[in-house]
């Protein structure tokens, strides 16, 4: 045994652990060659990437490549990112800055740095989902879709994140972290005022 | 404190209408949490196409993106040749697809021209391998159908590092 295996001794393999401790154990394994480790990081986290993707690309098969690019960018990365709850940062950060080429490509605009990357717009244009079959999830869904940019990424980070590690989205937002769960209460403050004055329960 | 952070009940401050908030706030979070995967759920076999992507034997690879998007509509759909653009850096690769006897027939064209190394990876085949000549151009005649990725090893100078560039997997 040796001081440098992080996960030997008492301490259980990646297939025993859940959460941000589990992508912790499957990065390190996935670094020393365990392919089965880097596939459950990808099944585990790709719902995050793709909802980070689906905030700035509509088009499905271009949401799809972006995903697959990330993925395939965090293989020469595997190494330089220094800690697991770098990983999940990495990932949003990676995703948003490849979602954002595509988006310009697509669109045309201007070139987009990081900075304005922070500010961008959000689509509100997400088909009416089929797949909601109660009213309150109807309602709750085109609330959330109506809050500002800026509310539903605060909102869909650090949900999504608490499947990875909530403390990555402060820094992707570049917002304090002592600062995200108030402004997050107050993005729900606004989406239970509108499913109230829709009549619906918040 | 953020209700991520710390389970509901774990405080001191039951009685609290902080925590009361607290407890409305988790629940919504919890109900939005599943609606996310509900509304926009990750495309069926996408995990998969990942899975086959990143089944590489060096993991040292530089990774090629759609130069336009227009062009993939022919590629998903099967309908008839098309001609797939993908950039990465100074290389460009052109790929034209179309049918072939039994899968594909693929002509290619990269640029910078040399005598690179492309191989066609299809899920359950054997790769496909060629090699461009001195102006870039490349032919595979029948590449089975399934999942695809097409690896670039770029022929490098002596002395100089070999690079390997990849795409996402482009077709089902």
């Amino acid at each position: 045994m040796s001081d440098e295996r992080p996960f030997d001794g008492d301490d259980p393999p990646w297939w025993e652990l859940k959460g941000h401790a589990r992508h912790a154990a499957c990065l390190i394994a996935a670094r020393s060659g365990d392919r089965e480790a880097l596939k459950v990081l990808i099944g585990d986290l790709t719902p995050l990437v793709w909802h980070v993707t689906r905030s700035y690309v509509l088009d499905s098969a271009a949401a799809e490549d972006v995903v697959q690019s990330v993925w395939l960018t965090l293989l020469r990365n595997l190494n330089s990112v220094a800690e697991p709850r770098a990983l999940a940062q990495w990932l949003i950060t990676t995703t948003r800055r490849e979602a954002a080429r595509v988006r310009k490509v697509n669109t045309r605009t201007e070139p987009v740095d990081d900075d304005v990357l922070v500010q961008f717009p959000t689509d509100n244009g997400l088909p009416e989902p089929e797949a909601l079959r109660h009213d309150r999830d109807r309602q709750l869904w085109a609330a959330f879709r109506r809050l500002s940019a800026r509310c539903q990424d605060v909102i869909r980070l650090t949900v999504l994140a608490g499947r990875a590690e909530y403390g990555a989205v402060a820094e992707v937002l570049r917002i304090p972290r002592g600062s995200i769960g108030p402004t997050r209460g107050r993005c729900l403050g606004r989406l239970r005022d509108m499913m109230i004055s829709e009549g619906g329960s918040p | 404190m953020s209700p991520t952070e710390r389970p509901p009940g774990s405080t001191s401050a039951g009685r609290d209408p902080a925590n009361l908030a607290t407890l409305q706030e988790t629940k919504l979070l919890e109900d939005l949490d599943s609606l996310l995967d509900l509304a926009d759920p990750v495309p069926a076999d996408l995990v998969d196409r990942i899975h086959f992507a990143v089944d590489l034997e060096d993991f040292d690879v530089e990774v090629a993106r759609w130069e336009s998007i227009d062009h993939m509509a022919g590629v998903r759909s099967h309908a008839g040749p098309s001609t797939i653009t993908f950039t990465v850096e100074d290389l460009t690769v052109m790929v034209s697809l179309a049918p072939g006897v039994t899968g594909h027939r693929f002509d290619g064209w990269l640029v910078p021209g040399g005598p690179h190394t492309i191989e066609v990876r299809v899920e359950g085949h054997e790769a496909s391998t060629t090699t461009a000549d001195q102006g870039g151009r490349f032919m595979l005649d029948d590449v089975p159908k399934g999942f695809t990725q097409i690896v670039v090893h770029m022929a490098a100078p002596v002395g100089h590092r070999q690079r390997t560039v990849v795409t996402p997997t482009i077709l089902r």
